[in-house]
């Protein structure tokens, strides 16, 4: 890696990054998964995205770290053009953490080798900073002890923590969480959510797909309510959720919020 | 008169016993014992094989075997990233040699190196350089597309999980795929070196020199020197034996502790 891309890498921690999506369209051969959406985020913010499973709610959020290429549209992210196809998208990449449904830890990797590999092999980061930075961060979401262990050997709710640590390590501008709790036994979501509270009070900016309202009315700025592709109704958490004034969002959160409804209404 | 399933099976257990029994007595009356001990099992006559099986001829399918297979690991990574590029003429030209390798003989490969090269270029190879690049050239074929696979069955969102840290597409390759992929390859390669350990005796076609004369070459003049009946090769087969027993163990111990989940 290059020394422009050191100095680069350290802009970031100038603080949490905005985010301009604008007229972005994405299609997979003939389905069109993204019809067209306009979004921003401010930095610091925090914006959960609802919506039914397959209204593409995973695939706006891949495109913005460019895991997936759109077919039209711009996004920027801080003071990278995502869409521009010069992109140095490895180094904007290092500013955008990502989280999983999956967790994705490495598996032949101890707890604090998935945290060091990144900042060591990529950022030339001599090992005692990176493990230091490791820990701090393991620390921050409590697994400290569990560093020498092998993800396998941990609870999934320890595995999706010692992934956020791990993501934390490089230092992010900007948080993306798909489905963080979806794959968790629920005794664990709790641990989970309160990390990503914590780290939404420090000021990070977030882009959270969830289907935990609660959590989305307490520490979402905005909640954005996406249906078959398109932005159907966004605002304030409170209003979106505790008042929304589009039927298709009516329609899905109740069927969210009281899931033993649906028999009935459908 | 019913009988019960437990009964059944205990019937069919008697009568496959009572059969066995019925075949060894019979063996034992019409086998011509000494025979036999001075056919395959004269062990005395070839007492002076020892110690040069082993030190050498041992030693030396050891040596063309593992020099085959260094070769073939290497060639076999080569064409493995070659068949994944998404440059078509790579692809194309992996999957060329790899049809080519696997669907003739090996001996045509050990035959064209030990006669072939030497008629067409000139070079004299040894018995060393002509066994080792012959399996080499063979087991790369093989190796590849194993590696292949191994690659492919680590799960996607491995790389993803790389490339989403901000890890360059070489790199998530390098410390994330490659090592993954390794575990899962580990038992196949082993059943590999088990093959190429018994095709290194395909070198004896091309001739071999006493120093570089390897199991089966021992075996064979064997025949000729202690008549002792076919008692040599059953030396020799011994010997693979104490080469490719532990190997096949030690595959089917890793194919056990397969320590994927998810
Ligand atoms: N890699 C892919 N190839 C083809 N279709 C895809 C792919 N990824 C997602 N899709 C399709 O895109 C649509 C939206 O998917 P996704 O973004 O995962 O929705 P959500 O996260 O809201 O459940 C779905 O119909 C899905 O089948
Ligand atoms: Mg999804």
């Amino acid at each position: 890696m290059t020394e422009p891309e050191l100095a680069e890498h350290s802009s970031a921690e100038d603080g949490p990054a905005g985010v301009t999506i604008t007229g972005l369209h994405k299609a997979y051969g003939d389905n069109e998964v993204l019809k067209g959406i306009d979004m921003s985020v401010r930095p610091g913010e925090v914006v959960c995205l609802i919506g039914a499973s397959g209204s593409g709610k995973s695939t706006l959020l891949r495109c913005v770290n460019r895991l997936e290429d759109p077919n039209a549209g711009t996004i920027t992210v801080g003071s990278f053009e995502a869409t521009d196809p010069d992109v140095d998208l490895d180094a904007m990449r290092r500013h955008i953490g990502m989280v999983f449904q999956q967790f994705n830890l490495f598996p032949h990797l101890s707890v604090l080798e998935n945290c060091t590999i990144t900042p060591r092999r990529v950022l030339k980061q001599p090992k005692e900073d990176a493990e230091a930075e490791a820990m701090t961060q393991l620390r921050r979401v409590g697994l400290e002890e569990l560093a020498q262990r092998r993800p396998d050997q941990l609870s999934g709710g320890q595995q999706q923590r010692v992934a956020i640590a791990r993501a934390l390590t490089m230092r992010p501008a900007l948080m993306l969480f798909d489905e963080p709790t979806s794959a968790l036994d629920p005794e664990t979501v709790g641990d989970v959510l309160a990390i990503m509270r914590q780290l939404a009070e420090a000021g990070m900016t977030m882009i959270v797909v969830t289907h935990e309202m609660a959590f989305a009315r307490e520490v979402a700025d905005r909640v954005v309510f996406m249906d078959q592709g398109r932005v159907v109704e966004e605002g304030p958490a409170a209003e979106v959720i505790g008042d929304p004034q589009q039927p298709r969002t009516q329609d899905f959160l109740r069927r969210v919020l009281n899931p033993t409804d649906v028999d009935i209404r459908d | 008169m019913a009988l019960t399933t437990r009964d059944r099976a205990r019937l069919s257990l008697g009568i496959q016993a009572g059969l066995f029994v019925a075949v060894l007595i019979a063996l034992l009356f019409i086998m011509d014992w000494s025979a036999i001990h001075r056919s395959f099992f004269d062990i005395e006559r070839i007492g002076p094989m020892f110690p040069d099986i082993i030190t050498v001829g041992l030693v030396n399918t050891l040596q063309y075997t593992a020099v085959g297979f260094v070769l073939g690991l290497l060639g076999g990574t080569v064409l493995a990233l070659m068949k994944l590029s998404s440059f078509p003429v790579y692809r194309w030209l992996a999957t060329a040699y790899i049809e080519f390798f696997r669907g003739i003989p090996a001996i045509l490969v050990f035959l064209a190196l030990g006669f072939g090269v030497s008629i067409a270029f000139g070079w004299n190879l040894t018995s060393l350089q002509i066994a080792g690049s012959a399996l080499g050239l063979v087991a790369s074929a093989y190796i590849a597309e194993t590696l292949r696979a191994g690659l492919q069955a680590v799960p996607k969102g491995q790389v993803e999980a790389a490339r989403a840290l901000g890890m360059p597409a070489w790199r998530a390759m390098v410390s994330i795929q490659i090592p993954q992929a390794f575990r899962i390859v580990l038992p196949p390669l082993t059943n590999e070196a088990i093959l190429l350990t018994k095709d290194s005796s395909l070198i004896f076609v091309v001739g071999l020199t006493a120093g570089a004369a390897e199991l089966t070459k021992f075996g064979r003049d064997g025949i000729n020197i202690y008549q002792a009946g076919l008692t040599p090769l059953v030396a020799a087969g011994a010997c693979y034996l104490i080469i490719t027993v532990p190997l096949s163990i030690l595959a089917r111990r890793m194919e056990h502790r397969s320590p994927r989940k998810k």
